[in-house]
């Protein structure tokens, strides 16, 4: 297990060393790709983020409305709506990638 | 050629002349004087001639004793808007139906004519959110105007006076993130799933892109039905007397 965590530690540091490297001879060149990869990584901290929020939303809803199913309409308008609101949260992320990403 | 940029050159055949009038008369000439009307546009249009025939359709067949098909579909509508606009809207509910359900169609037909092949969706374009968001931007302000006059003001101010200098500007700049967070919203959800669908059906034309047209449809429901929704939480916040 020690082993194995060390391995992944050594490949996961030499995984950011090539672009690094990389970047001393052609810098132009990873310009673009290092903005591929700021968007892909943005956009999977949004939406894992986005994520577990919505999870957080859906999972008290459904209590919600396991203890108390006759707030139903309440609880789907609320529900709908904060899942609306989380999901923008993300979709601004996906927009700012979309508008300013060339 | 896509079925939209078709039906946009049967309609610049026509009515070029007067579009490139109306965009130099407002001072914003069209990047291309033989074709000033897009496909978003001529989908917007079709998606208004579609209300409108339905509307009309529905007018005509209307019937106490035995509702047809398309009464039932508007009576439908109007029930599901009544019922989500009532609780929040208050007893004035009933004035803000037009808009609302107008409101609701409209986006709904826009996101579902994206469902049709060779179709972009007409929303996956920023300006038709952004034209729905201002148009309900200004409605909401004139009828927080018309029913609460000069203590309308009163709602940006704040709850204690001197407070009031660092509320005002708070409050309009969130009354104007409302106009970019309706757009955006709008626009990225139905972007991203035109994007979804595309992607996999570059990556496999065949059953894969299914789900993801199954999901367009859900998308294009709850979107339309976020739309409204909060365009009515901020007309009813508009209207709200405050005592």
């Amino acid at each position: 297990m020690r082993t194995m965590q060390n391995v992944f530690m050594t490949l996961s540091v030499l995984c950011m060393a090539i672009p690094a490297m990389a970047q001393s001879t052609a810098a132009a060149d990873t310009h673009a790709s290092m903005v591929a990869i700021a968007a892909g990584i943005s956009m999977a901290i949004a939406s894992g983020l986005c994520g577990l929020g919505q999870g957080r939303a859906v999972a008290s809803s459904t209590e919600a409305l396991a203890r108390n199913p006759g707030a139903r309409p309440g609880i789907f308008l609320f529900l709908v709506l904060g899942l609306a609101f989380i999901e923008s949260l993300a979709l601004f992320t996906f927009a700012i990638i979309l508008f300013k990403v060339k | 050629m896509p079925f939209q940029h078709f039906l946009a050159q049967l309609l610049n055949l026509v009515f070029a002349g007067p579009a490139d009038w109306l965009l130099n008369a407002i001072g914003r000439p069209p990047l291309n004087p033989a074709a000033p009307i897009d496909g978003t546009f001529t989908m917007e249009l079709i998606a208004f001639f579609i209300l409108l025939l339905f509307f009309v359709i529905v007018r005509i067949s209307l019937n106490v004793e035995r509702p047809g098909a398309a009464q039932q579909l508007a009576e439908m509508a109007e029930e599901f808007v009544t019922g989500q606009t009532e609780p929040i809207i208050g007893e004035k509910y009933g004035l803000y139906l037009g808009f609302l359900t107008a409101l609701i169609l409209f986006v709904l037909v826009n996101n579902l004519l994206g469902l049709l092949p060779d179709v972009d969706t007409p929303t996956a374009s920023p300006v038709v959110p952004l034209g729905l968001a201002l148009i309900t931007f200004v409605y909401y302000h004139l009828q927080g105007l018309r029913w609460n006059k000069a203590s309308y003001i009163k709602q940006f101010l704040g709850p204690l006076w001197w407070i009031a200098p660092l509320m005002l500007p708070i409050e309009i700049i969130s009354h104007l993130a409302r106009i970019l967070s309706l757009t955006i919203r709008l626009f990225a959800n139905m972007f991203a799933s035109d994007l979804l669908i595309l992607i996999f059906f570059s990556l496999f034309p065949l059953i894969l892109p299914l789900p993801f047209i199954g999901l367009h449809l859900a998308v294009s429901l709850i979107q339309a039905y976020v739309f409204m929704l909060l365009a009515s939480i901020y007309i009813g916040q508009a209207v709200a007397h405050e005592h």
